[in-house]
């Protein structure tokens, strides 16, 4: 059982290494931090598998949570590099956007258009399903957003100059 | 008691070199007490030439900055630190996401210039270029002219990928995708296949200045229609992974994570502007997926 979860994340992790590394190269990232993009691609959706995998969390808490992670190595990696740190934040948090919801949400409101009877049930129920992918939409990115500036907003408090 | 006020306000200059808010209104109120006293921190009030100079300088930077996919904050500490770095004594920045407007002032000048910024291409090497660069200046190991001459060359470096390493690598990204929304290897080479092709559309139609929003439009329906030919073909039975998957490519990602960033950090227009973005963009998305399954009757 543990070696099934273990076997899932690892696959999980490598799988989002090469995304991240993709949307590096999209964003064209200096090529000598390619390597820690892809770290921080694995351990951001590596965290969130391993999270929903083993608790049984939702999403969004799991997305907090991972993308806290990748804020922290990300803290990290900025100090080692001497770059911003959103150069790895960003490529490594990408594989965690919620896409397939937020464009899951625009077919179900293209779809809500189509409808021929509105007192069906069946309307009812695309209703219901649209609004709670854009409510999963907003949630996940609300915390990736806080995960990535979580070390700004804990540790940077005084802002140094404006 | 104007004597003990002064000395309080230099006593907060000299404690806080930079300023926060309100070491800076103390200062403002200093400096119209007296014209003549010299500013707390020890700068040469700049001529009005030189202002033009520095606030040109800055407006640029900080156009680059919001071009290349900065979030507003950034922008914004950057351009000060930059502004600073140069001898200016203060710069009021306001931030939005299609202009820029910086005021500056030294000593008893003052300048004010807006700069209309367009087009989105985030580019994370020219962004880490610049932010070293106002670090730079900060320090004071580089010059006006020196600093302009960096900008010039920052903004005309090559991409650090070849076009057809980025169509490939953005492929194999959005097939790794559709592995972890569960397909199986048929799907990963049609998902690869599908946004390579995606990407490749997107980046001939960006050189031929199409609107974005058409651009992000055709390009979902291009790669929607080669996913779905895995399930036209009955190369694959399961097309959904492959029809989601590859249209990943296209996210408004960075958007969607500056508008977040920019409502924590209080920019909330720019939030908003931000956000409605990403929210078209995903329209589109939709919209060309939409086609695409009207086209060829496969279902996700």
């Amino acid at each position: 059982m543990n070696g099934e979860v273990l076997f899932f994340v690892l696959r999980d992790s490598f799988w989002s290494a090469i995304a991240a590394v993709g949307f590096a190269i999209l964003f064209n990232v200096p090529p000598y931090t390619l390597p820690a993009c892809a770290l921080a691609g694995a351990v951001g959706h590596g965290l969130r598998a391993a999270l929903i995998a083993l608790f049984g969390m939702p999403i969004e808490a799991a997305t907090l949570l991972a993308a806290t992670a990748v804020g922290f190595l990300g803290e990290l990696l900025a100090r080692h590099y001497h770059i911003p740190r959103l150069v790895f934040v960003v490529p490594g948090v990408i594989p965690m956007v919620p896409g397939v919801f937020a464009y899951r949400t625009m077919l179900g409101i293209f779809e809500m258009t189509g409808l021929a009877d509105l007192s069906a049930v069946e309307g009812a129920e695309v209703l219901l399903q649209t609004a709670v992918y854009a409510i999963r939409t907003g949630l996940i990115l609300a915390g990736l957003a806080f995960g990535i500036i979580a070390p700004n907003l804990l540790f940077r408090r005084q802002r140094p100059i404006i | 008691m104007a004597y003990t006020f002064r000395l309080f306000c230099n006593i907060m200059l000299g404690a806080y070199p930079h300023g926060s808010a309100s070491t800076r209104n103390l200062k403002q109120l200093d400096k119209t007490m007296t014209e003549e006293l010299e500013d707390g921190n020890g700068k040469r009030p700049l001529s009005h030439e030189e202002l033009t100079d520095i606030i040109d300088l800055c407006l640029w930077a900080g156009q680059m900055l919001l071009q290349y996919g900065a979030n507003s904050f950034r922008v914004e500490e950057s351009v000060h630190r930059f502004g600073t770095g140069l001898g200016c004594d203060w710069l009021d920045i306001i931030v939005r996401t299609e202009s820029l407007t910086i005021t500056a002032s030294s000593g008893g000048e003052f300048r004010t210039k807006t700069r209309r910024v367009v087009g989105l291409g985030v580019n994370m090497a020219r962004m880490t270029a610049i932010n070293s660069l106002s670090r730079e200046v900060e320090r004071g190991e580089v010059d006006r002219y020196e600093a302009r001459q960096k900008l010039q060359e920052i903004s005309t470096t090559s991409g650090n990928y070849n076009r057809w390493v980025i169509v490939g690598m953005v492929g194999l990204a959005c097939g790794a995708f559709s592995q972890l929304f569960g397909g199986d290897w048929r799907i990963l080479l049609i998902t690869t296949v599908a946004a390579g092709v995606s990407m490749f559309v997107r980046q001939e139609m960006h050189k031929r200045q199409f609107n974005p929003f058409i651009i992000t439009t055709v390009c979902a329906l291009v790669a929607g229609l080669i996913a779905s030919t895995s399930a036209l073909t009955r190369f694959s039975t399961a097309p959904e992974a492959a029809m989601t998957a590859s249209v990943l490519l296209l996210v408004p990602g960075v958007p969607l994570i500056n508008a977040t960033h920019d409502f924590l950090r209080g920019y909330m227009s720019n939030g908003i502007t931000r956000g409605v973005l990403g929210l078209i963009i995903s329209m589109c998305i939709a919209l060309g997926l939409m086609i695409a399954i009207l086209l060829t009757g496969v279902s996700i």
